[in-house]
């Protein structure tokens, strides 16, 4: 709009320009110098074990599930809210999983695995989506606090689990459902995903350039967009590479990919999302400008029940069984991948992409610390001093920016 | 007889950045005696008080306060001291902890100890004496949540009294209380002033003045334009007193030609949400029509953000009534559905209910309106831009882009953007409450200049503003409200600022009703 202002732009050098970008989003490069500091020290007091293909690939399937539940819990923070059943919720839909195939497939359909762990799939959703839907009425329509609700249903899920499981270990591993969270991408597919993966997102830069351009915004020096597409191009090339001399890229993690990719899409480009920061970022404002509080309220916890569906269809494919303790702590874990990923307590501020870093951040810390045989107890004293530096530096940084 | 003077004010001046609140105001205040302070808004009347109960301390204003015969020096914990020197304020806004008792909140900050631990029974037992004293008929030990509005204002009289206060400052204190509630209120300043305590009168509702003051100060434009004995003013006198001022070439003149009726509201009832013994609009009626500026004039507490926010389906439960809208009838219940028939509100309270600071102007333009760029999958991105950018630039607003962030935007800029985006909701009818507040006098300019030319396009305009001469200056006709119904409908050019403050504040009604026994 303002000329001038473009052309002041123009005129200065790339590396200015550069350093104004940095310090412009210097709260998501903050958590990735977190991310890129916690590798490499590890990699070090590992003796470089740490970043192995194996360890790598397992990395990515440890944050796996946290990171289903942190990426519907943006949402819900960012309308205001917060949901403490959902490690509960994803260990009951583990349970369930696990008591169908065992108990109900195995019995009415032995001999025909896929449709059972198809029907077991649809099964686990349903139940997740559904509690999801019972929290969300309560909060939405019946006005109790988040908060209270989702910590009653935190307890409501520990009975049934104990119900279902009658306090035994229900063996969940069925060969194909075993494989959602098991399994592997065959090699060579994998490579193509990964650059299919590069080659969009070059195209989204180009394409939101041109958009730009056409409204006649000022535009960012192209190498510096080309630096930072490079920067994540070269993260993807690296990752394949390296999951690919192990055994290939892990099903959970590409499902997750997915999930995250359809998630921020959901959250930038539909009214649902647009909504939803509205809501937190200014209720009244919100529903004076038309959008019913209480249906978006109650669509989000419905979401997040779905999520905390797959998360538990996750959890109990990969442990390969359903137990009392499934999921127990995992909100905590989502809640704070969300904080650490920049996420308002607030409400209104918060990304998908942020919250799966957080995630990262978390199982990172977890196997780091397990390599290299620290004692649990000073695991929760370093996860706890990360935590509270991470979103110290956020604060600091909001505050001189 | 100097001494009983208790208050002086000597030459005082308050100026904020751009503003003079209060220019070289003198009077006094005698011991005893209930004084009462009146002006339309933005007078100086609230800025005084705050002088004086020491919101703003000594070093922020010129001149002097003499309280005694000895100058109020009040420094860095003045609201304390103003306290502790027996100046005490009952607020607009109540101040109380409503999950509180009455007693607790009375002695909030300075409960009785009894080795380091609360002596409630002394506690309650205080209470009680100073509410039996000055006969507050208010139960000590309830929660203060429990008590209607009148009753809490009791409590804080009771508060104040408890700090052994010598000067009681009322600051509209009637504005949300019921006739009952105003007699029993009158009542209570009776006694007080038996009880030798000075009480500061402040209200803009005239009979108010006439049936309980001893004194009267006028305030106008941050200055005290006249003091003396209730008795020597008339009705009449204090209006003009009050508004005496000629109007300027503030407002862009435009030649309107109305066309048919568009919008009609009949006899419109509802109570009040929070309170549905009160009815908060008891009886309105008007009628807009295309490309007209109709205003809503009254005073504070009148009813007319209410019945805005009701009309818009956001406030209050319509028990009575008929709205009809481009020939169809409508019974909004929610926002959503004002907009769809053809409504929008640029509300009063912009800030907080009308942006999203944190986002960018762009969403904030299009958040109402997304549906016009959007299927139930994806936000038309190009089609969202192209629109925002037609508005922002149509009511040039002044940001780097369209990406800044709203809270970066200066008063008048803001306002740009909240009427940007309900313009592109394209209504019949657009209401704006109070859309000049708080900015400055160009962007005001803009605005009027805006208002114009939307009514030129046909647009109806519903107008609420506190400043009369913006109601008189660019209406077209005037409707005034008063107690929750409208009183009269009039035509700009009957529309004087006497007529309109005599029917707001209710003067007039009040003649008919006595005429009526």
């Amino acid at each position: 709009m303002d000329t001038t202002n473009q052309n002041a732009l123009k005129k200065e050098g790339f590396l200015s320009e550069l350093y104004g970008v940095l310090r412009l989003n210097i709260q998501t490069y903050t958590i990735l110098l977190a991310l890129i500091g916690i590798w490499g020290i590890f990699f070090f007091t590992t003796g470089g074990t740490y970043l192995a293909s194996q360890n790598v690939s397992n990395l990515f399937r440890q944050m796996s599930v946290t990171a289903f539940l942190a990426a519907g819990m943006v949402l819900v923070i960012v309308i205001g809210g917060i949901d403490l059943s959902v490690g509960k919720l994803a260990g009951f839909v583990s349970v369930v999983a696990a008591y169908f195939q065992a108990h109900i497939w195995f019995e009415y359909l032995p001999d025909q695995p896929l449709l059972a762990a198809a029907l077991t799939v649809v099964v686990s959703l349903l139940v997740g989506a559904l509690f999801g839907a019972l929290q969300g009425y309560i909060i939405a329509y019946l006005r109790v606090p988040s908060f209270i609700v989702t910590l009653g249903g935190q307890w409501l899920l520990n009975g049934l689990i104990l119900l279902v499981t009658a306090g035994k270990t229900i063996p969940a591993n069925q060969p194909w459902f075993s494989d959602i969270a098991q399994g592997y991408v065959p090699v060579t597919w994998g490579w193509i995903l990964g650059l299919v993966a590069i080659a969009f997102l070059f195209w989204s830069m180009f394409n939101s350039r041109q958009s730009k351009q056409k409204h006649g915004f000022a535009l960012r020096n192209i190498y510096i967009d080309l630096l930072a597409t490079g920067f994540a191009a070269l993260i993807i090339l690296i990752y394949v590479y390296n999951v690919n001399s192990y055994k290939g890229i892990q099903n959970p993690v590409l499902l997750l990919a997915v999930t995250a990719m359809i998630m921020i899409y959901l959250a930038n480009n539909t009214r649902f999302g647009r909504y939803a920061y509205a809501i937190g970022g200014n209720r009244e404002a919100a529903r004076l400008s038309g959008i019913n509080i209480p249906r978006m309220t109650f669509n989000i916890f419905v979401l997040m029940g779905f999520l905390s569906g797959v998360g538990g269809i996750v959890l109990a494919s990969y442990v390969g069984y359903g137990t009392i303790a499934a999921g127990a702590g995992y909100e905590l874990d989502a809640i704070a991948s969300c904080i650490l990923g920049g996420t308002s307590t607030l409400g209104g501020i918060g990304t998908i992409q942020g919250a799966m870093i957080g995630a990262l951040i978390i199982a990172s810390l977890s196997t780091g610390l397990q390599m290299m045989n620290v004692a649990p107890a000073w695991q929760y004293v370093l996860k706890a001093i990360v935590l509270v530096l991470a979103v110290l530096a956020d604060v600091y940084f909001k505050k001189k920016g | 007889m100097e001494n009983d003077i208790i208050l002086e004010f000597k030459d005082v001046t308050k100026k904020f950045p751009g503003v003079v609140a209060l220019n070289d105001v003198s009077f006094k205040i005698r011991r005893g005696e209930i004084h009462g302070i009146c002006g339309e808004n933005g007078a100086g009347k609230s800025t005084l008080m705050k002088i004086l109960s020491g919101v703003y301390p000594k070093n922020t204003y010129e001149g002097s306060v003499l309280y005694n015969g000895e100058e109020l020096r009040l420094g860095e914990r003045a609201i304390q001291e103003a306290g502790s020197k027996g100046i005490a304020i009952v607020y607009q806004e109540l101040t109380l902890v409503p999950t509180m008792s009455v007693g607790e909140n009375v002695y909030l900050g300075r409960e009785p100890l009894e080795r380091g631990s609360i002596d409630w029974n002394k506690l309650y037992a205080d209470t009680r004496g100073i509410l039996e004293k000055y006969q507050l008929d208010v139960p000590p030990q309830a929660m203060v949540k429990s008590l209607g509005v009148g009753k809490m204002q009791m409590v804080e009289i009771a508060k104040a009294l408890s700090e052994d206060a010598k000067v009681l400052i009322l600051d509209e204190p009637t504005s949300a209380l019921s006739e009952a509630e105003i007699d029993r209120l009158m009542d209570i300043l009776k006694t007080l002033k038996k009880n030798g305590i000075t009480c500061i009168y402040i209200t803009h509702k005239l009979e108010e003045l006439f049936r309980i003051t001893d004194k009267i100060t006028v305030m106008r434009d941050g200055k005290e334009i006249v003091t003396k004995p209730t008795m020597e003013f008339t009705q009449e006198s204090l209006v003009s007193y009050m508004v005496g001022r000629e109007m300027k070439e503030r407002f862009p003149k435009a030649k309107r030609l109305p066309g048919e009726v568009i919008f009609k509201v009949e006899n419109l009832k509802a109570l009040d949400p929070d309170d549905a013994s009160r009815g908060v609009l008891n009886g309105v009626s008007f009628e807009v029509r295309k490309g007209e500026i109709l205003g809503i004039a009254g005073l504070m507490g009148a009813g007319r953000t209410e019945l805005v926010m009701t009309l818009f389906g956001e406030y209050a439960k319509i028990v009575d009534g008929k709205i009809t809208l481009n020939g169809k009838e409508i019974k909004p219940t929610s926002a959503r559905q004002a907009i769809n028939a053809g409504l929008s509100l640029v509300p009063e309270d912009r800030k907080g209910m009308g942006l999203i600071l944190i986002q960018s102007i762009l969403k904030n333009i299009s958040l109402p309106n997304l549906d016009q760029f959007s299927g139930f999958f994806r936000i038309d991105a190009d089609a969202e831009l192209r629109a925002s950018l037609t508005q922002s630039k149509s009511l040039t607003i002044k940001a780097p882009s369209l990406e800044s962030t709203v809270e970066t935007l200066s008063g008048g800029n803001q306002q740009k953007v909240v009427i940007s985006k309900w313009l592109l909701s394209k209504p019949s009818v657009l209401i704006m409450d109070d859309p000049t507040r708080g900015i400055d006098v160009g962007a005001k300019y803009e605005i009027y200049k805006l208002m114009n030319e939307l009514a030129e396009k046909g647009v109806a305009i519903i107008m609420i503003s506190s400043d009369l001469e913006e109601v008189l200056g660019m209406s077209d006709r005037v409707m005034v409200m008063c107690r929750g119904h409208s009183t009269e409908t009039l035509p700009v050019a009957e529309a004087t600022v006497e007529r309109v403050m005599t029917l707001a504040t209710g003067v007039s009604s009040d003649e008919k009703l006595m005429k009526a026994n």
